[in-house]
């Protein structure tokens, strides 16, 4: 397919590339798989954005480190594919549910490409990697022009397909640091979509417990597909905190989250589908998340 | 008894090989696809893989009204962008020269190649740009300022119908009836309304089937090159001369000056029938520029601009006596036709014919009704009607069934076809082996047992029957003896044969079928037999791929055509040998009478001998086969339609996730009736094919539409079918017998397999949830909402709700045909 | 028009060549160096008739840009066969009937030596798994399956000999 006209930029070093994205932040997209950006660039979004610059940052060493330091938890670089990710024995050991989240991102192909940074920076209202990362409270280091800085996770998304990255400072995220689960505390994914692969999420819930016993002594949720960004789920959280796990209690949080959200119709689902959905699998990933516990 | 054609090639089939001889037809796997090795290796040349030297682009404009008055056309902006050559309108086009499929019905034809004066569909083609590059064209058709004027968008074909409603086309000739009528068609046998009246049991249902496309992986297109006077066009079709006809008629000139090349087909479904603007618009301008000219249709341009799956709606009567035998079915069908016509209009007849089997039925009272309206055109697609068909009526059954109380497989029994049974239209079943095909089906998914998944437990089994047109009788030129096919056959003295095949092999595997029966009757090694594909120039005449007919009427027209070749070469040995043509045989590359010894040579030295007995002339055949119905079948609807029938039953197990609507269908099990098999793994290939085609349309795929006619889901990320880890378990069941006119016994295995997968699924599905869904596709969220509503006021029957006031409000039919 | 001169390596061929900077790594093959095995089947990285081998793995060649290649190895279909000889997993497509159009065909082998080069054992999930970003509407994918996985065991037979 004919792509508009445009330059294409690759950069050596990091600081060389938030150099160049700041000096041209209104012209440059900055990619790293790309395979989001390049079809933003057929389907002419970016042109008309006025973007005519993709500053290509895979070639820059040293962001695509992937490990897990005790105490800490897993690290891993902006330039790490999700294929790597989700076939990481490290990953699939430490924090399994992200593992699992990115496999369900779009196809082998694109996750050989495609990276857990570029997903969030896509900002996509369902991105399958979003929602864990909320929950695990991971956390986003950037560089940019003005130095490193570090976004919560919590703080990244700030609007529809809007991020917290300082694009005029030309700010690139260089890692994603997710804490580490320890004893009593569990995570998971759950995505509901049409296809099993090669499909977007109607919506995907995650959740992270710490429990003491039967008593569910802390808990977060996250939800994408349901809102104009991955959002947590503070109302339903509250009901679940504190309180010992049962049948009832996971109902009634299940109906609060589906309360929680303002998600659309579209061609893949009724925004009522979507709701009562997220009540169903915010009852499972807590489930999952307390089976699956360390 | 034997017909005039049967007649005319009874001495060919004296030489033919017997069934107990065969060394490849049905032996396992004795042979791989001719084509294998070029597709593994990125060898093997699709239209968009012709790369002619200097080819230039083009590039279509696209209306994004549904339903418009063209004001006007500024190509200015276009003409600014670098490489643009030359544009093309509606004007360019010779007027009244308008595109469609059955040159018979030619008077229904109504696409222009590049609209005039009005768009009838959002992607309806008003101009083409060409350009030196696909990126300067791409440019340029985006800046092509066309001025519209909307008119009210008709997207329910029941709104279409209404007397007042806006013509898309014409207004109705007779005030007061149906508007927007593309064709409409009438079946009638025996005493329906005494039956309803005896019967035990009646009753009267709605079903509904959604809008598919077919996603052959290959996007259409087309390359053209105009020289000495001529066209030469490789193109993605289905029927390198029906293509032919259509666009020597868009064009204005003699089919003599237009010759088109059939390359390598990425599929077709169906969707490769119809001639488009993508092939007519690089014509012109090759012609215009003197440059090859290029049209390859981006995959949002597949969904909006090509042909889709008609949509049905669906009314159903039936009468039973207590004992389940089916006495009488009244039905309709509305079949939403979209903006034209083309392949579509085939579409009634055969809804009706297949509501006529496969089971038995003396009294028949069937209307079908192809209304306008402004969706895409709709048109042939695999199992073509048979798959909404078989949908509707074999979920009837069950609903049937249950009101009887008798098991469904046996209510099926009671009323399924049998061998050399005539159906009440005058179709003529010829080997029939439903009953195994049943029995095989509901053995492997333990039918018996079925109650160990308890009603509306979330899991279950279903089964489903169905049958096919094996070779149809669908006249798409009209042609000495319409639907027919020839093949000639050269015999070389240096050890080889040459097979010239009209047959358009679109992916189905027909060139290896062709080669195998040429290689099996001369007795040489498959890569000794040398296959000229599909081809105007050099391949006689095919109707195309389509109707499930090819393996049946052009393998047929093959073996007839070898069998004239070796008839010549066997007569003159024998005439040297003091013996019959059939007493000699040809295997392994020999030539011999057996038992002499002295009277074996080899097959180069008897094609040598011969050339040497008649002054170097080559043994070549020619072979033809047709079909013998009465051509005027799809205006008296009465008479046989195809040369035989494949039949076929299928068995589903899903599991449904109670919550959320889920469904996962875990097994999937296919017994077909497709006469001897040519190559066990050609047809398990077509049925597994089929399952994933069936499972798409009943559970995954829809295009969907927003009020202004809007297409919302034009590429593969929305609308959706299954991929790998979607795919069930599946097992194929060959229940067949050696068919008496089939080449080497075979039928069909391509579309008839298509017909039952749908009703399997569904059927399973309503048991498994205990509701009955009557209109697809049957995705989570629909089952979903049904078991919700279902908890809430305990209302069990879903979809196509809104049918039983449409159908009682639908205006009547002209005077002269109505019933 | 922004152009660039990159330098990869092609089916094991060192290229130096003149790109576009916006031209896709599909079109660049098939357009620039008139490789048409890989084919575009909907250009949006939902279809996988174009997958490539970037670097040793299978990736949409229509989601990449041609200027993204340079330093790198690139591997089509055209490069699979190895010395002369048909790859164990082209030949067992061929003998298991796992293709009829044939379209995506190139597209499933790519995926198939990616997921062979890095999982020699695949489980029969996995096999889909790996597949499953390559849309077939011919074969209901059984063959493929099939065929992928004799294949593993045929080249897991040449590296035990």
């Amino acid at each position: 397919m004919a792509l508009p006209e445009m330059t294409y930029v690759r950069a050596k070093s990091l600081d060389e590339a938030c150099k160049y994205a700041s000096e041209n932040s209104a012209r440059t997209a900055v990619i790293a798989g790309g395979t989001d950006v390049i079809l933003q660039t057929k389907e002419l979004v970016l042109q008309n954005m006025g973007i005519d610059t993709l500053l290509d940052i895979k070639e820059i060493p040293g962001l695509n480190r992937l490990d897990f330091v005790e105490g800490e938890g897993l690290k891993i670089g902006s330039l790490t594919k999700l294929y790597d990710i989700q076939s990481s024995e490290i990953v699939k050991e430490h924090i399994p549910a992200v593992a699992y989240a990115a496999h369900y991102v779009a196809s082998p192909q694109v996750r050989r490409k495609g990276t857990m940074a570029g997903n969030i920076c896509n900002a996509s209202p369902s991105a399958d990697t979003a929602s864990i990362l909320l929950a695990m409270n991971a956390v986003i280091k950037t560089h940019s022009v003005k130095g490193d800085r570090e976004i919560p996770m919590s703080e990244f998304f700030q609007g529809f397909k809007k991020t917290a990255i300082d694009k005029e400072a030309g700010e690139i995220v260089t890692e994603i640091d997710i804490p580490e689960l320890k004893k009593g505390e569990g995570s998971a994914y759950f995505k509901h979509a049409i296809r099993k692969a090669m499909d977007l999420a109607i919506i995907g819930v995650a959740a992270w417990v710490r429990m003491d016993g039967n008593k569910i002594e802390d808990v977060r949720l996250a939800v994408g597909g349901a809102a104009i960004t991955p959002i947590r789920l503070p109302e339903a959280e509250a009901i679940l905190k504190g309180n010992e796990l049962s049948d009832e209690l996971l109902e009634k949080a299940g109906v609060k989250a589906s309360q929680e959200i303002s998600p659309i119709s579209d061609v893949r689902a009724s925004a009522e589908y979507r709701t009562d959905m997220v009540r169903v699998y915010t009852k499972r990933a807590v489930n999952k998340a307390v089976e699956t516990m360390r | 008894m034997a017909t005039e054609q049967q007649k005319y090639y009874a001495d060919i089939k004296n030489v033919y090989k017997k069934p107990e001889e065969y060394t490849l037809a049905g032996k396992g796997n004795a042979y791989v696809r001719i084509d294998a090795e070029a597709k593994v290796t990125g060898n093997a040349i699709y239209t968009d893989d012709v790369y002619l030297p200097d080819t230039w682009y083009c590039k279509l404009v696209h209306s994004p009204y549904a339903h418009a008055i063209i004001k006007s056309i500024d190509f200015t902006e276009a003409l600014k962008v670098p490489g643009v050559k030359a544009t093309l309108t509606g004007a360019d086009f010779p007027e009244g020269h308008n595109l469609g499929n059955p040159e018979a019905f030619k008077e229904l034809a109504d696409k222009e190649p590049l609209c005039r004066k009005k768009v009838r569909m959002e992607g309806d083609e008003v101009a083409a740009v060409c350009a030196t590059t696909e990126e300067a064209a791409t440019e340029a058709a985006r800046l092509v300022k066309v001025e519209y004027e909307p008119l009210p968008v008709i997207l329910d074909p029941f709104d279409a119908m209404k007397v007042d409603a806006e013509p898309i086309h014409y207004p109705p000739d007779q005030p007061g009836t149906a508007s927007n009528l593309s064709i409409f068609t009438v079946m009638h046998a025996g005493d329906p309304d005494k039956a309803f009246e005896e019967a035990d049991y009646t009753d009267e249902h709605y079903y509904k089937t959604q809008e598919i496309v077919h996603s052959a992986i290959e996007p259409h297109g087309a390359i053209a090159k105009y020289e000495n006077g001529e066209w030469t066009v490789w193109t993605t079709t289905q029927g390198a001369y029906v293509s032919r006809y259509w666009i020597a008629w868009g064009l204005g000139v003699p089919e003599s000056r237009v010759r088109v090349i059939k390359p390598m087909v990425g599929g077709g479904f169906g969707g490769k029938l119809d001639v488009f603007a993508h092939e007519l618009c690089p014509c012109k301008f090759s012609q215009m520029t003197g440059h090859p000219v290029k049209c390859i249709l981006k995959r949002d341009e597949v969904f909006k601009c090509t042909r889709t799956r008609h949509p049905i709606s669906f009314k159903i009567e039936s009468a039973f006596t207590k004992e389940g035998k089916l006495l009488a079915k009244r039905c309709t069908h509305i079949l939403d036709g979209g903006a034209y016509g083309g392949s579509g209009i085939a579409a009634n007849t055969l809804s009706l014919i297949c509501a006529t089997f496969p089971y038995k039925v003396e009294n028949i009272d069937m209307v079908a009704r192809r209304p306008y309206t402004n969706h895409p055109a709709s048109g042939a697609m695999r199992g073509y009607s048979a798959c909404q068909v078989h949908f509707a009526h074999e979920i009837h059954m069950d609903e049937a069934a249950n009101d009887l109380g008798i098991d469904p497989l046996e209510l099926r029994h009671i009323n399924q076809i049998t061998p050399y049974y005539t159906g009440p239209t005058g179709l003529e079943f010829t080997s029939c082996r439903f009953k195994e095909c049943l029995d095989a089906v509901a053995d492997y998914i333990d039918w018996e047992h079925r109650d160990r998944y308890p009603f509306g437990s979330g899991e279950a089994i279903g089964i489903s029957g169905s049958g096919f047109m094996s070779g149809t009788g669908f006249p798409v030129l009209v042609t000495p003896h319409y639907c027919s096919s020839a093949t000639m056959v050269r015999l070389n003295r240096e050890g080889y044969a040459v097979v010239f095949s009209g047959a358009n092999d679109i992916g189905q595997g027909c060139d290896t079928v062709m080669t195998m029966i040429v290689a099996e009757e001369l007795g040489l090694n498959m890569d000794e037999v040398k296959l000229i594909q599909s081809d105007t120039t050099t391949t006689p005449w095919d109707a195309g791929s389509f109707g499930s007919r090819v393996t049946f009427l052009a393998g047929n027209a093959c073996r007839r055509a070898v069998g004239d070749a070796k008839w010549k070469l066997l007569s003159s040995w024998a005439e040297e040998w003091g013996c019959k043509p059939q007493d000699i045989k040809m295997e392994d590359h020999r030539v011999f009478l057996p038992g002499d010894s002295e009277k074996n040579i080899s097959y180069n030295e008897a094609c040598f001998g011969y050339e040497e007995k008649n002054f170097g002339k080559c043994v070549a055949g020619v072979g033809s086969f047709c079909h013998e119905g009465d051509k005027d079948i799809y205006v008296k609807n009465v008479g046989n339609y195809a040369t035989a029938y494949s039949f076929s039953a299928s068995g589903a197990k899903v599991k449904v996730d109670m919550e959320t609507g889920q469904i996962e269908l875990e097994d999937f099990v296919f017994g077909h009736d497709c006469g001897r098999p040519l190559n066990i793994r050609a047809v398990e290939g077509q049925i597994e094919g089929s399952v994933l085609l069936g499972y798409g349309f009943s559970c995954y795929e829809e295009c969907q539409y927003d009020e202004n006619g809007k297409h919302l889901n034009p590429s593969f990320r929305d609308y959706r079918f299954p991929t790998a880890l979607d795919m069930p378990k599946m097992k194929t069941i060959i229940c067949s017998e050696y068919d008496e006119e089939g080449p080497m016994g075979a039928k069909e295995a391509g579309e008839g397999s298509t017909a039952p997968v749908g009703s399997a699924i569904g059927n399973a599905i309503n048991y498994a949830t205990g509701l009955t869904m009557r209109e697809l596709p049957i995705t989570p969220e629909r089952i979903w909402r049904a078991l919700r509503e279902h908890e809430k006021t305990g209302k069990t029957a879903f979809g196509a709700e809104d049918l039983k006031e449409k159908f009682a409000a639908m205006p009547p039919l002209p005077q002269r045909y109505d019933v | 028009m922004a152009k660039r001169i990159i330098k990869f390596k092609l089916n094991g061929e060192d290229i130096e060549t003149i790109c576009q900077d916006n031209i896709t790594m599909v079109d660049f093959l098939r357009k620039d160096m008139h490789l048409t095995g890989t084919k575009r089947g909907c250009e949006e990285g939902e279809c996988g008739a174009c997958t490539i081998l970037l670097d040793g793995r299978a990736v949409d060649s229509c989601l990449m840009l041609a200027a993204e290649a340079d330093g790198h190895e690139i591997t089509t279909i055209e490069g699979v066969r190895r010395g002369g000889q048909l790859h164990p997993i082209q030949q067992e497509f061929i003998d298991k009937w796992a293709l009829q159009c044939g379209f995506c065909t190139p597209g499933m082998i790519m995926s198939a030596l990616s997921l062979l080069n890095e999982n020699p054992h695949p489980t029969e999930h996995e096999i889909r798994d790996a597949i499953s970003g390559n849309l077939c509407r011919c074969t209901g994918y059984a063959k493929i399956v099939e065929a992928i996985d004799a294949a593993a065991e045929k080249l897991a037979k040449e590296v035990a000999e």
